[in-house]
């Protein structure tokens, strides 16, 4: 089975978040970055499918669109155990829109033919959750969002979708086919020292976007981005037990709205 | 192309919440009367009466049987249809999973990007949506030629907006049947199901009420236990609560027990020590219950009362019991 | 009146037949001997070559070579008494080379010691009281092992050990009866004969048994790898570390070939004293085994059939063997190695190192915390930020950064530096010093984390650090040297020690007993005992625990344990807080917040009447001023 991964590589977790001085995004000078967390999930489940496959031959190839940077990203997918690497070189990411971007992605995975194209089920920056849905959408094929478990049948594939408040429901559809892979499915794997000495000799072709012929026109614009108002400090709630009590459960059906 | 539609969604025959708030935001971008909710699935004829109660212009009753049970195919093409006939500025969703399922798909297919998870709608509209996980704050314009489809987050707009008002003439109820073929439905869902209750999972607890040392003694849990009754919440503690046996090891939340990350953790008797920290900092809204103001639970909570739990505790129970009535 | 012997008597006579009779016997025994020794000595031989190893400088190799094998310093020092009588076998062995050249030199007529010149009475004579050392010795040792029969010599009982002695017994005792023979009739023959087959019997059992350390040891003990818990760079694209007998080098397998089995290691060991499958000894008889069995070109995995993996994940790192084994075994790079060619290789699969790796890989420290809330200590606690005009760095290390408790140490450390009037700033970003990701053997995370670090260090323009945690001055002091020349730092014990006299008196009229917890990374590793009791010293008076210094007892956190699961067995962190409480201390005092942090834990559980558990320096700076 062929699996093409997208991935996208986002800021650390741990980022200053400085407004840059358009004002429509965060300064991007200092910061580190690194694979997106559900992307890495997508990766092993990509990993753990080839791996358990009785079948010889089944390959596992990561994609990603973005500059220069994005290339370390792709090398670590590498050293984690993907066969091959598709560098969709693009500098202009950030004023694409979702549409836009699933467009660049299509145009270089249509031509791989892949059984099974695997995406995390959302960036950790941008967190919009739709590339993998407009993927299936240009690529014509089904899809299924939320999924926990892959397991290969005779007709195709049967996935376990996470539905809200603890319920679940398998799902049947044929490959080709693309799925939206939800964190905490399966064990990630660490980068070890073997896989990334094994990954320098493995491909990581480079793509420029211009290449691929896509329409770059946004539908949506991000006109600014702003820092939320601060409430993260803790409120602590004085009075009686009592008058505390009902202060909290106040607090929480309003303003934490957890209740 | 005028006018918004509401898609509201149902789950076996009744509305969630969310999509009442969906109809709240709808009454953000236009006058009430120019905004159609649109409810899809097979029978559902007493589920459009009682949104046509809501003060609305007019319910589209989106029908066929193989729109039910849900499938992202067949909730594109019926919509994308109902969309075409009634070319709308602007598409409505509440954002949960379903609509997450399909919805970016459906716009696509009109040339659009779907503007998910809003949490305000300003004057332009200007869409306001969170970034870098909680971090940020974006504000989005449509600026393509077709409908805008926008999706709104959980709690961001007040479901009351869209009461029904008493006493008010209901909606008018539309029909409309989609052209479907089986061929074009690509998924088989099978039905929900919860898994067994017997293995504690508290990775996908919603709630979480977790005890520590502050308990005393192993026949102080009852106190905890109502609680978590009342909260609908798993139990779970820290380390030496599961130590000394009171409770078992697979409810231990820490470095060496699980990793939890609820959307409400109460920490009951609990100082704060890493181990503990590294084990749910991860929650949405942390309330922390102890009676030494210093401990360093303090710091990532939330919400805290810093007093005596064997009196705050009852007192929570209590008025978490009372607001549900 | 009888005059005492002095010197034994040889017969003066043998017959050609004799002598062929001892040709034979003696090619024999040589034969018998290489036929053994010399698969061994291929397996060593054929081992790769250490890409670390120097012989120069060759003072400490020469140094070491005097103390520990001609002193047998470690082998007297922790077992004084089978120690002492080891020291004797070892030194009659040494006086006895000539003895042995020249009774087999008798044979052929060919003695140079004379019975009755000054020189051969003498050394007859000086061998003679060498001999009664040995015998007597030799006795007690097999009294030791077979009758009281202590646990770390193994359950099972070693014949082999039980013949040995009585081979060495044997030849004492020839030695000396040759004394009080009248003449050189057939008494003396018979002794003669005797001392000589009990010789050529010898010969060969010594490559056949753990004896082999009469000829390895002294060349282990010389060809250490120069430095304590000294671990080897990789050495190009194929090496990951210890995962096949193609991987073990040529001091590996002379250190499995050398060990005595005398168990120093495993009575030592937290691990294996809490009921672990851990056991150093059998870790390394493993490794011999192994090259018995395979060989050193083999691609058969050594963790595996001959060691089990989950034994090799249990080791805390504390040292207690590699510190004590009398010939010259290191334990730690060896269990460090068979580490890495787990981690390196993606074969180890554990939950709780898979998360630690994660969030290293992903994060800038081993709790997995977001750096926000580092910020916002330093920004609490009024920390000064380092700009290259401070005399210290103080480098907050994960726990001084995030944990309350190393929190707390570190504003009590800043309060007495400021009181010293000693300027220091801390980094605006760290990212954790890797030495849990070092002691799990993941190199990849390593280095990314060391060159991180030094790139850092070497902006800001570090030229002295000081921290609270003794792995991190561990870690940055001599691990990061792989990948760069990391800036001097030291432990706040030896910097508080060199200002002990600036430090504010205390009032000891409380006579507050104060028992202190020597850290594995601060003492054995880098042998500051000291500097840290001088401190506890101005609080209170100090008591020491049963095992202390060079033989204390670890907390169990070290060797990534502290980011691990559940520990199977006891916990090494009750047992050693339950050794601490029993002196009757009022207080624990700390220096390093992982050995804190498992202690609070430990004590918590025990309940009401615990001890108090502080820092060295919440210890010194309870003598300041309330600001």
């Amino acid at each position: 089975m062929k699996i093409l991964v997208a991935i996208k590589q986002v800021p650390e977790r741990d980022a200053q978040i400085r407004i840059g001085p358009s004002g429509k995004w965060i300064e991007e000078a200092d910061l580190q970055f690194a694979l997106n967390e559900p992307d890495a999930y997508a990766l092993e489940e990509a990993l753990q499918l080839k791996e358990k496959s009785a079948e010889a031959g089944g390959e596992v190839v990561v994609v990603s669109a973005g500059p220069e940077r994005v290339a370390s990203t792709l090398r670590e997918a590498l050293a984690k155990g993907a066969d091959r690497a598709i560098h969709i070189v693009c500098d202009d990411l950030g004023e694409r829109d979702a549409l836009g971007v699933a467009r660049l992605l299509a145009a270089a995975i249509q031509p791989e033919n892949p059984d099974l194209v695997l995406t995390g089920l959302q960036s950790e920056d941008l967190g919009l959750g739709q590339t993998g849905v407009i993927l299936a959408e240009f690529l014509c094929l089904p899809h299924a969002t939320l999924i926990l478990h892959v397991e290969k049948t005779e007709t195709g594939l049967k996935v376990k979708r996470e539905l809200e408040e603890g319920w679940f429901q398998f799902i049947d559809l044929p490959t080709p086919a693309v799925l939206t892979m939800q964190s905490g499915g399966s064990k990630l794997r660490y980068a070890t020292l073997m896989g990334i000495k094994r990954a320098r000799t493995k491909e990581l072709r480079q793509l420029p976007a211009a290449e691929l012929g896509v329409d770059t026109k946004s539908t949506v614009v991000l006109e600014r981005v702003a820092l939320p108002q601060k409430k993260k400090s803790t409120q602590l709630l004085p009075g009686s037990a009592k008058e505390a009590a009902a202060a909290l459960v106040e607090k929480l059906k309003s303003e934490a709205r957890v209740l | 192309m005028s006018g918004v539609l509401v898609v509201i969604e149902q789950r076996a025959g009744r509305v969630g919440r969310t999509s009442w708030e969906a109809l709240a935001a709808g009454f953000r971008l236009s006058a009430a009367s120019a905004v159609t909710a649109v409810v899809v699935g097979s029978q559902i004829e007493a589920l459009a009466a009682e949104i046509a109660a809501r003060p609305l212009g007019k319910v589209m009753r989106v029908e066929h049987a193989l729109l039910a049970p849900y499938t992202a195919d067949g909730f594109s093409l019926a919509l994308e249809q109902l969309i075409r006939a009634e070319t709308p500025d602007y598409v409505v969703f509440p954002h949960t999973y379903q609509v997450r399922d399909y919805a970016p798909a459906l716009a696509a297919r009109f040339g659009q990007s779907l503007i998910g998870d809003v949490i305000a709608i300003a004057d332009g509209p200007f869409f306001t949506r969170q970034l870098m996980q909680g971090r940020l704050n974006g504000q989005y314009r449509s600026a393509g030629d077709g409908p805008c489809f926008v999706s709104v987050q959980a709690g961001a707009f007040p479901a009351e907006a869209s009461e029904a008002a008493p006493g008010a003439a209901p909606a008018a109820i539309a029909t409309f049947t989609p052209a479907l073929d089986p061929a074009q439905i690509r998924t088989r869902p099978g039905e929900p199901f919860r898994e067994s209750s017997q293995t504690v999972d508290l990775g996908s607890a919603q709630r979480i009420v977790s005890v520590g040392r502050g308990i005393k003694d192993a026949a102080n849990l009852p106190l905890i236990q109502d609680l978590a009754a009342a909260l609908g919440a798993e139990l779970a503690a820290s380390r030496p609560i599961c130590d000394s046996g009171w409770l078992p090891m697979e409810r231990q939340v820490g470095s060496s027990g699980q990793t939890v990350a609820p959307r409400l953790y109460v920490a009951i008797g609990i100082s704060g020590a890493i181990q503990h920290l590294v084990g749910m900092k991860g929650s949405q809204c942390i309330v922390a219950i102890n009676k030494d103001p210093d401990a360093p639970i303090f710091e990532v909570a939330d919400y805290g009362i810093a007093g005596d739990l064997f009196e705050v505790v009852p007192a929570l129970t209590n008025a978490v019991k009372s607001s549900k009535t | 009146m009888m005059l005492l012997p002095l010197a034994p008597v040889e017969p003066q006579h043998f017959s050609i037949g004799e002598e062929l009779l001892f040709a034979v016997l003696a090619v024999a025994s040589v034969y018998s001997f290489w036929r053994r020794f010399g698969p061994i000595l291929h397996n060593i031989l054929q081992s790769k070559k250490d890409p670390d190893f120097h012989l120069f400088p060759i003072g400490k190799r020469l140094r070491d070579f005097v103390w520990e094998v001609l002193c047998q310093a470690k082998v007297i020092r922790q077992r004084p008494l089978p120690g002492i009588a080891h020291a004797f076998v070892f030194w009659s062995f040494c006086a006895f080379v000539l003895v042995t050249l020249n009774h087999c030199a008798t044979l052929f007529g060919a003695g140079f010691l004379n019975p009755a010149g000054p020189i051969g009475r003498f050394y007859f004579c000086f061998a003679a009281v060498f001999a009664i050392a040995c015998a007597a010795g030799i006795a007690g040792l097999f009294v030791r092992r077979f009758l009281v029969r202590p646990p770390w010599l193994g359950k099972d009982l070693s014949w082999e050990s039980g013949f040995i002695a009585l081979l060495i017994f044997l030849l004492m005792v020839t030695y000396l009866a040759a004394f009080f023979v009248t003449d050189a009739g057939p008494a003396a023959r018979a002794l003669w004969w005797i001392h000589t087959l009990t010789l050529l019997a010898f010969l060969p059992v010594i490559p056949h048994t753990k004896h082999l350390h009469l000829v390895l040891s002294p060349i282990t003990v010389f060809l250490s790898r120069g430095g304590f818990s000294r671990i080897p760079p990789l050495a190009g694209d194929e090496d990951f570390g210890l995962v096949a007998g193609n991987d073990l080098t040529q001091l590996v397998s002379l250190q499995a070939y050398s060990c005595v089995e005398c168990g120093r290691c495993t009575e030592h060991c937290p691990a294996n004293n809490t009921g672990k499958l851990l056991n150093p000894k059998e870790i390394v008889l493993g490794l011999r085994a192994y090259l018995n069995d395979c060989g050193p070109a083999s691609a058969e995995p050594l963790l595996g059939k001959y060691n089990a993996q989950e034994a090799a994940f249990q080791c805390t790192t504390c040292g207690a063997c590699e510190f004590q084994c009398p010939v010259g075994i290191e334990h730690l790079p060896i269990l460090i190695g068979l580490r890495r060619g787990a981690v390196n290789t993606g074969l180890w699969e554990d939950q709780h190192g898979a998360k630690l790796f994660l969030a290293l890989e992903r994060g800038s420290n081993a709790l997995g915390l977001s750096a926000t809330e580092r910020d916002k200590f330093i920004e609490k606690s009024a920390l000064p930020i380092f700009d290259g005009t401070q005399e210290y760095c103080l480098w907050l290390g994960c726990m001084g950064a995030y944990d309350p408790k190393g929190r707390e140490i570190v504003q009590d450390l800043a309060r007495l530096m400021n009181h010293l009037g000693t300027s220091f700033g801390v980094l605006r970003k760290e990212k954790c010093t890797g030495d849990p990701v070092r002691r799990l053997g993941n190199d990849l995370l390593f280095q990314q984390l060391a060159e991180s670090n030094l790139d850092a260090l070497a902006q800001s323009k570090v030229k002295k650090m000081i921290s609270i945690c003794p792995h991190c001055v561990r870690t940055i002091q001599e691990d990061w040297k792989e990948y760069g020349t990391p800036p001097e730092i030291e432990h706040h014990s030896e910097f508080l020690a060199r200002h002990l006299h600036q430090l504010p008196a205390q009032d000891q009229s409380e006579k507050e007993k104060i028992v202190f917890h020597d850290p594995c990374y601060l003492g054995r590793y880098r042998g500051v005992y000291d500097e840290p009791r001088a401190v506890v010293a101005l609080a209170g008076q100090l008591v020491e625990a049963p095992r202390s210094r060079e033989r204390s007892f670890c907390c169990g956190a070290g060797g990534g344990l502290a980011f691990l699961g559940e520990e199977s067995g006891e916990r090494v962190s009750h047992v050693r807080a339950e050794e601490l409480s029993a002196t009757g201390a009022q207080t624990i005092a700390a220096a390093c917040p992982f050995c804190n942090t498992m202690f609070r834990d430990a004590l918590a559980a025990k309940g009401e009447g615990a001890p108090q558990l502080l820092d060295i320096a919440q210890l010194a700076a309870r003598g300041l001023p309330r600001s």
